[in-house]
């Protein structure tokens, strides 16, 4: 019985569209998920504009926190790649400490946004404050559950790398769970300067 | 065919650094006003940083430049779709005033 297990990536299975299925179906989801973000992010917009008197924050957000928090998810986006690279160099210790850290960062994101929302509960402010804060709240909730599917995803990559031989079957997911991050990222790319800054 | 062109770590570092870059000059554009311009003209800028940056992200961690043209065109498809319904957000807006 040969027990030795290649850490090499699965070969590519041909399909007739020459994109691998797994590859495929992530983009097509992520193109749902274009759609759901947009529609809530133009419910926003056109609220806005509607507004006669738009409350805002009023001071309750602080932008520096937002800044460094966009800074963090940025930074974890990057790591993932850097995963990616180890993971075409063979390098399996280093895509366990670049998935580690994607999955950190991204932690970090939650908990301060979760301090954030902390601060403003305490402040009396909850989604029915004004509309403001109705958006607020779906826009970011809604990000942060997709933030918190994202690490999930991040750890069960995590979990392949424990050993070869799932690896060598299941490499390929790290590029579905990067694409899946850096989607996260790019809405947040969006999310900030609209809640934050305008 | 059908294999993904990843970029190298050095070129990851360097995008990295634009995507810092531009998101801290859109919080200094919007935060410091050292711009002479309107609040919807310093909106526009930092809305057009932010296209910058999303496109830095998916051109070059999503390898959308080097992966076969049909991702691009799954991945244009709802921008098509938005930009149909903000068409008729907005025209439907002008027409009430």
């Amino acid at each position: 019985m040969d027990r030795a297990v290649s850490l090499q990536s699965p070969p590519t299975v041909s399909t007739c569209t020459g994109v691998p299925n797994g590859k495929l179906g992530m983009w097509l989801f992520l193109a749902s998920e274009v759609m759901f973000f947009t529609g809530l992010m133009g419910a926003y917009v056109v609220l806005r504009m509607s507004h006669p008197a738009w409350p805002g924050s009023d001071g309750h957000l602080n932008v520096w926190i937002g800044t460094c928090n966009t800074l963090v998810l940025i930074c974890s986006s990057t790591t993932i790649v850097l995963a990616l690279a180890a993971s075409e160099r063979q390098n399996l210790p280093a895509v366990r400490t670049w998935l580690l850290l994607t999955a950190t960062l991204g932690s970090v994101f939650l908990v301060v946004k979760g301090f954030e929302y902390a601060a403003k509960f305490s402040h009396h402010i909850v989604p029915s404050t004004n509309v403001f804060w109705s958006c607020y709240f779906a826009l970011t909730a809604f990000h942060a559950l997709h933030v918190l599917g994202g690490i999930v995803f991040n750890l069960v990559v995590l979990a392949y790398t424990g050993r070869p031989a799932w690896w060598a079957s299941r490499s390929r997911r790290l590029e579905l769970a990067g694409l899946y991050w850096h989607f996260v990222d790019i809405v947040w790319i969006f999310l900030f300067p609209m809640l934050y800054l305008f | 065919m059908g294999e993904p062109s990843h970029i190298s770590a050095r070129l990851s570092l360097i995008v990295w650094a634009w995507l810092a870059g531009l998101m801290l000059l859109g919080v200094i554009l919007s935060e410091l006003s050292i711009l002479p311009l309107p609040h919807r003209g310093v909106i526009a800028i930092v809305a057009g940083l932010s296209t910058v940056k999303a496109l830095l992200v998916a051109r070059y961690y999503m390898h959308l430049k080097g992966d076969q043209r049909l991702l691009a065109f799954v991945a244009l498809g709802p921008f098509l779709l938005i930009a149909l319904a903000l068409s008729v957000i907005f025209s439907s807006t002008l027409i009430r005033l």
